[in-house]
C-alpha cells in the first residue's frame, strides 16, 4: 500500500515533468508530411529518417568529440579545484576565510552576458582566442561547485578529522584519505553539472572560437537553424542527439548520488 | 593551529585565480563603463554618476526591480521545499527509481528554447489549458498576455525547471547526512516525520539556505523564460519586464547603450550581493540560537 | 531571431537595364596588390550554401593567383555576440556578411572601408537603392557591397477565409479591405494578423518616418494608421500575442493556422512545404498592401572593415562575391534576389512556369523593381522595441494612439545622438 502510494507519487511528478523531452522526441520522428506547429505527440509515420538527415548536415562527429573533451577537462578541473577550494573554505582556520568566501559568492552574482566582452578581450590579451583551452578556462572551476563543496564538507562530523590529526596527518592527506571519499555523492553532483554545464554552453564558444574544426556540438547545431530553411524536424532531431549523452550520464550516475556514505571514512 | 599559514591559499589558489581573472577582473572592467557612456563599439567619456541618476529617474528600472523582487519572492519558497520533497520521494530505492530520476531531470537539461515552445502551446491565447477552459464553459485567459498573469506564468516554468536541477543537489546532501544519526532516533523510538525534523533538517541546514541563496539570486536574475513566453520581449508594453531583461534590451547590439547598460548591471550585483549577505546573516544567527 | 533587415528609407530607383559590365572584379583596387590571404565571415550559410561558396573562392583563386581565402561561416544564432566581440576587439575577418543594420553601426565607428572612396568604378555595377542602403544617410559614403536582396508576398490561409465566409480569391489588395475582412474573420473568431506595425508597415501605409535627422513617424498619418490597428485590436483581429510578437512569432502563429494572413519573403513557401504540409495546402500569396505603390525589400551585403591586414584583396573578393554572374548563380539557388543593376535581366526572374515557386518568384522580381527599403538604417533595435512597447500601451488602450507615437518618436530620437 505505501509502495503504491509511493509509485503513485513519483508518477505524478514523471508525467509533469516528461512532457517537453517527449514532444521533442515525437517531432524528431515525424514523416515530411507532417505538421510540426502543433502540439500532437503522435507522429503518424513515425521516421528517423531525420537522424541521418542530421548527420548529413553537421558534421556531428566531429563537433561531439570536441565537445566531449572541453566537457571532460572541465569535469576533472572542477571536481579536484572546486574541491580544494570548497574544502579549505570548510575545514580549514585561517585569516581571510571569510573573504575567500565572499569572492567565490560574488562570481556568481556576475552576469555572464554583462562581461562577455570583457572576456573575450582577457583571452585575446593571453593570446588564446581561438582555443579550446580559453572554452575550458573561464568554467573550469565553478563558484557555484566551491560552495557545493564547501557545504558537503561542513557537514561531515568533526571528530574523524580531530583523530586524524592526532595521528598526524597533514592537511593535504585528511583532504585527500577523509574528506574527499566521505563527499562522493556531491562530487558526483558537481562531475555532472560541470559536464553539463559545459556540453550545453553556446554562446562563449561561438565568441572565441573561429575556426570550425573547434566547433562544439551546440554551435553545430545551431546550423540546422539556417538561414533560408529551417526544418523544425530536424532542429528537434538535433536536440535529442544533444540531450541523450547527458540523459545517458545521468541515469549511469544517478545511484551514486547515494554514496559515500560512512564508506571510507574511519569509524571513529 | 594544525597547518602550515600558508596551507589553506594553496588550496585556494588554483580556484581563486580562475574566478579573479576571469570573472571579477572583466567584472571590475565592467564597473569602470558604468561611469561613462560607452557603446558597444568603444568610445564613451567619463560621465560621473550620470547613468545613475537617470536609473533613479528611469520608471523602467524601478518597474523591472520591482518585478524582479516579486518574481525572487514567487520562486524561492517552492524551489526550496518541493526539490526537497522530491528528493525524498526520489531518494528511496524502488524497482526503476534510476528512470524517475532520470525524468524529473529532463526538464534541467530540456533546451530553454523548446521549454518555451511547449509552455507557450499550453498557455497562450489558443493554447491547450484554454481550449480545456473554454471547453468547459469559461472564457479564455491571457496567460502570457497579461503582465501579472505572464509573470505568474513564468514564475511556474522556472519551479518547473528547477525542481530536477534541486532535487539533485537535495540527493547529494541527503547521502552525505551520517546514517548514524538516523539509527540512533530510530532507536530512540522517533518515527519518520519525527525523524525528518529532528535529523534530515538540521543536517540539511546549510544545502536549504544555499538553494535558497541560488534559487533567490536565479529568481531575481530570471530571463530565459519570461524572453521565451513573451516572445522576446517583456510583455505587453513591456510591463513585465525584470532586471536582466532590461539590462539586455539596454545593451544589445551593436547599437546598445553600454554605459547604461552596465551601470544596471552593477547596481543588479550590489543587489544580489545584498540579498546573499543577509540570507548568510540570517542563517548564522539562527546557528547561533 | 531571424535576420531583420534596417533600411533606408529612400526614393524608389527604377531598375531598368542600365549600368556597366557587372563581370568580374578587375585589379583597380586603391590601395596594393590582390595577393596573400583573407577570411570571408557569412551569417549562416552552411550547409545548404557550401558548394556555392566554396565555388565562388575556388574561382576567385584561380583568377588572383597567390590569395587564400578562409571561409568562416556563423550561425545566425549569436552571430550579433559575434561580430560585437571582434569589432571591440578590432578583430573582424577581413570580408564580412552584414545587413544595413549591423553596417551602419559599424560605419559610423568608423570601423568600415569607404566603397566610394577606395573603389570609385563599383557604384554602377549596383542597383541605385540597394547601394544607398549601406550609405550613412547625410554624410555620403557607401560601406558595403550590396549582396541578395528580398522580398516577399503576403501570404494568406483560403481555408480560413472561407470558414468565414470570405472568398478565398478576393484577399485585400488595400487597407481598408485589410481592416473590413479582417473584422469578417473576427467575427468568426478568427485573428486575421500576428503583430503590431513595425516601420517597414508605416511606410507601405505612407507615412513619413524620418526627416532632417528627426524621426517623424508621429505624423497624423502615422496616428491615423495606428488607429485602423486599434480598431482592428478591439474587434479581435489581431492575435492576443500580436502585441508582443516580432516577425517570427508572427511566422509561427500562421504556420499553426492560429492567424489568416501574414507578409512573407519568397524562401516562406520552403517553409510552408516542411514545416506545414497542411497549410502549404491552402496558402493563398497576394500582392503586398501598400499605399505608396511600392513593396518593402530587405537586403544583405558583405563589408570590408578598416581593421583588415589586406584591404586589397577582401575589396576585390567582396567586389566578386556581389557581382552579377555569382549574385545570379546564388539567386537560382536561393529564392533571393540579385543586387547587381544586370542580375534582374536574366530569364529565369522574369518567366513563369506556372509552379508556386516561379510565381512567387517572377511576382517578386517585379516587385522589387520599384520596392523600397522603408526601415530607415538608423532605427536600432532599442528603438523597435520602444515602437512595439509603445503601440502595445495603444492598443490595449492606456494611451491614445497619438500619445503612444510621440513618445516612441521621443525615445527614438533620444536614442539616435
Amino acid at each position: 500500500m505505501k509502495l503504491a502510494l509511493r509509485y503513485a507519487a513519483l508518477l505524478a511528478i514523471l508525467a509533469i515533468s516528461i512532457g517537453p523531452f517527449l514532444w521533442q522526441f515525437a517531432t524528431s520522428l515525424k514523416g515530411p508530411t507532417e505538421d510540426v506547429f502543433l502540439p500532437d505527440f503522435i507522429p503518424n509515420d513515425p521516421t528517423f529518417g531525420n537522424y541521418a538527415a542530421v548527420a548529413d548536415v553537421v558534421p556531428v562527429w566531429t563537433f561531439a568529440l570536441n565537445s566531449l573533451g572541453v566537457a571532460s577537462v572541465n569535469v576533472v578541473t572542477n571536481c579536484l579545484g572546486a574541491a580544494m577550494a570548497g574544502y579549505a573554505l570548510a575545514r580549514l582556520k585561517f585569516r581571510g576565510r571569510r573573504f575567500a568566501g565572499v569572492i567565490f559568492a560574488s562570481s556568481i552574482l556576475v552576469p555572464f552576458e554583462a562581461i562577455l566582452i570583457s572576456l573575450f578581450l582577457v583571452m585575446r590579451g593571453l593570446g588564446l582566442t581561438d582555443t579550446l583551452t580559453a572554452v575550458v578556462l573561464p568554467g573550469a572551476i565553478a563558484a557555484l561547485n566551491v560552495l557545493l563543496l564547501r557545504n558537503a564538507f561542513l557537514a561531515l562530523p568533526a571528530e574523524v578529522e580531530e583523530a586524524a590529526v592526532i595521528d598526524g596527518a597533514n592537511a593535504w592527506q585528511r583532504f585527500t584519505r577523509l574528506a574527499l571519499p566521505s563527499v562522493k555523492g556531491t562530487l558526483v553532483v558537481v562531475a555532472l553539472f560541470s559536464f553539463m554545464f559545459s556540453w550545453d554552453d553556446f554562446l562563449w564558444p561561438l565568441v572565441v572560437l573561429s575556426d570550425q574544426e573547434k566547433y562544439t556540438l551546440t554551435i553545430g547545431l545551431a546550423y540546422l537553424q539556417g538561414t533560408f530553411v529551417q526544418n523544425q524536424r530536424l532542429v528537434a532531431a538535433g536536440t535529442i542527439i544533444a540531450v541523450l549523452p547527458l540523459i545517458l550520464l545521468f541515469l549511469l550516475l544517478q545511484k551514486h548520488f547515494f554514496r559515500g556514505v560512512g564508506e571510507g571514512a574511519i569509524k571513529g | 593551529m594544525t597547518h602550515r599559514p600558508y596551507t589553506p591559499w594553496l588550496f585556494l589558489a588554483p580556484g581563486l585565480a580562475i574566478c579573479l581573472m576571469f570573472t571579477i577582473f572583466p567584472f571590475v572592467n565592467m564597473i569602470v563603463l558604468a561611469f561613462t557612456d560607452a557603446s558597444a563599439l568603444g568610445g564613451g567619456r567619463f560621465t560621473g554618476v550620470d547613468n545613475f541618476v537617470r536609473m533613479a529617474e528611469d520608471p523602467k528600472f524601478w518597474l523591472a526591480a520591482r518585478n524582479s523582487a516579486l518574481y525572487m519572492i514567487g520562486v524561492v519558497p517552492p524551489l526550496v521545499l518541493l526539490p526537497l520533497l522530491i528528493a525524498m520521494l526520489a531518494q528511496k530505492v524502488v524497482p526503476g527509481i534510476g528512470i524517475f530520476r532520470t525524468a524529473f531531470f529532463t526538464p534541467v537539461i530540456a533546451s530553454a528554447v523548446v521549454v518555451g515552445l511547449i509552455w507557450t502551446w499550453l498557455l497562450d491565447s489558443r493554447g491547450l489549458v484554454n481550449n480545456v477552459v473554454e471547453a468547459l464553459g469559461g472564457t479564455r485567459i491571457g496567460f502570457l498576455t497579461d503582465s501579472t498573469l505572464l509573470l505568474i506564468s513564468s514564475m511556474v516554468v522556472t519551479v518547473w525547471r528547477g525542481l530536477g536541477y534541486y532535487m539533485v543537489i537535495y540527493l547529494a546532501a541527503l547521502a552525505n547526512v551520517p546514517k548514524d544519526l538516523h539509527e540512533a532516533a530510530m532507536v530512540d523510538g522517533a518515527g519518520p516525520i519525527r525523524r525528518f525534523w529532528s535529523v534530515t533538517v538540521p543536517s540539511l541546514r546549510p544545502t536549504m539556505v544555499l538553494v535558497a541563496a541560488l534559487s533567490a539570486v536565479n529568481g531575481f536574475r530570471v530571463f530565459s523564460e519570461i524572453y521565451l513566453l513573451s516572445g522576446g520581449t517583456g510583455g505587453p508594453g513591456g510591463a513585465s519586464t525584470t532586471m536582466v531583461l532590461l539590462i539586455q534590451s539596454v545593451g544589445r547590439g551593436l547599437t546598445g547603450e553600454v554605459g547604461y547598460a552596465s551601470a544596471l548591471s552593477f547596481v543588479l550585483f550590489v543587489i544580489l550581493l545584498g540579498l546573499l549577505l543577509v540570507t548568510l546573516k540570517l542563517n548564522r544567527r539562527e546557528e547561533q540560537l | 531571431m531571424k535576420r531583420r533587415t534596417f533600411l533606408a528609407a529612400l526614393a524608389a530607383v527604377p531598375v531598368a537595364g542600365c549600368g556597366l559590365s557587372g563581370g568580374t572584379a578587375s585589379n583597380s583596387s586603391a590601395n596594393g596588390q590582390v595577393t596573400g590571404e583573407i577570411t570571408f565571415q557569412t551569417w549562416s550559410l552552411k550547409p545548404k550554401y557550401t558548394d556555392y561558396v566554396n565555388g565562388v573562392i575556388d574561382a576567385f583563386q584561380k583568377q588572383h593567383q597567390g590569395t587564400a581565402v578562409k571561409w568562416v561561416d556563423q550561425p545566425a544564432d549569436g552571430y550579433l555576440a559575434k561580430v560585437m566581440a571582434d569589432a571591440s576587439a578590432g578583430s573582424l575577418p577581413d570580408v564580412i556578411n552584414v545587413p544595413p543594420d549591423l553596417s551602419f553601426p559599424l560605419a559610423k565607428a568608423g570601423q568600415l572601408v569607404n566603397l566610394d572612396e577606395s573603389l570609385k568604378d563599383a557604384k554602377p555595377e549596383y542597383l541605385g537603392n540597394a547601394w544607398q542602403a549601406f550609405e550613412i544617410p547625410g554624410k555620403g559614403g557607401c560601406y558595403g557591397f550590396p549582396w541578395y536582396l528580398n522580398t516577399g508576398p503576403i501570404f494568406y490561409n483560403k481555408a480560413l477565409f472561407q470558414q468565414a465566409g470570405l472568398d478565398p480569391d478576393k484577399p485585400p489588395t488595400n487597407f481598408k479591405e485589410l481592416e473590413e475582412q479582417a473584422r469578417k474573420l473576427a467575427q468568426k473568431g478568427i485573428a486575421t494578423l500576428g503583430q503590431t506595425p513595425s516601420i517597414a508597415d508605416f511606410g507601405l501605409y505612407g507615412v513619413k518616418l524620418f526627416e532632417n535627422d528627426k524621426f517623424t513617424f508621429n505624423e497624423p498619418k502615422g496616428v491615423e494608421f495606428v488607429e485602423t490597428y486599434k480598431r482592428m485590436y478591439d474587434a479581435g483581429a489581431l492575435i492576443p500575442e500580436a502585441l508582443t510578437q516580432n516577425y517570427t512569432g508572427a511566422g509561427t502563429k500562421f504556420m499553426a493556422q492560429q492567424t489568416a494572413l501574414n507578409p512573407g519573403s519568397a524562401y516562406d513557401l520552403g517553409k510552408f512545404k516542411t514545416d506545414a504540409p497542411s497549410l502549404y495546402a491552402n496558402v493563398g500569396i497576394t500582392k503586398p498592401i501598400t499605399n505608396t505603390g511600392s513593396a518593402n525589400m530587405f537586403l544583405h551585403g558583405v563589408s570590408v572593415p578598416k581593421s583588415s591586414k589586406n584591404q586589397a584583396t577582401a575589396l576585390a573578393f567582396g567586389r566578386f562575391v556581389t557581382n552579377a554572374e555569382n549574385q545570379v548563380k546564388f539567386a537560382k539557388l536561393a529564392s533571393i534576389f540579385p543586387s547587381t543593376s544586370k542580375g534582374g535581366d536574366d530569364p529565369y526572374f522574369t518567366t513563369d512556369d506556372g509552379s508556386d515557386e516561379a510565381r512567387v518568384r517572377v511576382a517578386a522580381a517585379k516587385q522589387l523593381q520599384t520596392a523600397v527599403n522603408y526601415t530607415p538604417v538608423q532605427f536600432s533595435d532599442q528603438m523597435r522595441e520602444a515602437l512595439l512597447q509603445q503601440l502595445a500601451d495603444a492598443m490595449l488602450g492606456k494611451k491614445s494612439a497619438k500619445q503612444a507615437l510621440d513618445d516612441a518618436v521621443t525615445e527614438c530620437n533620444r536614442l539616435l545622438k
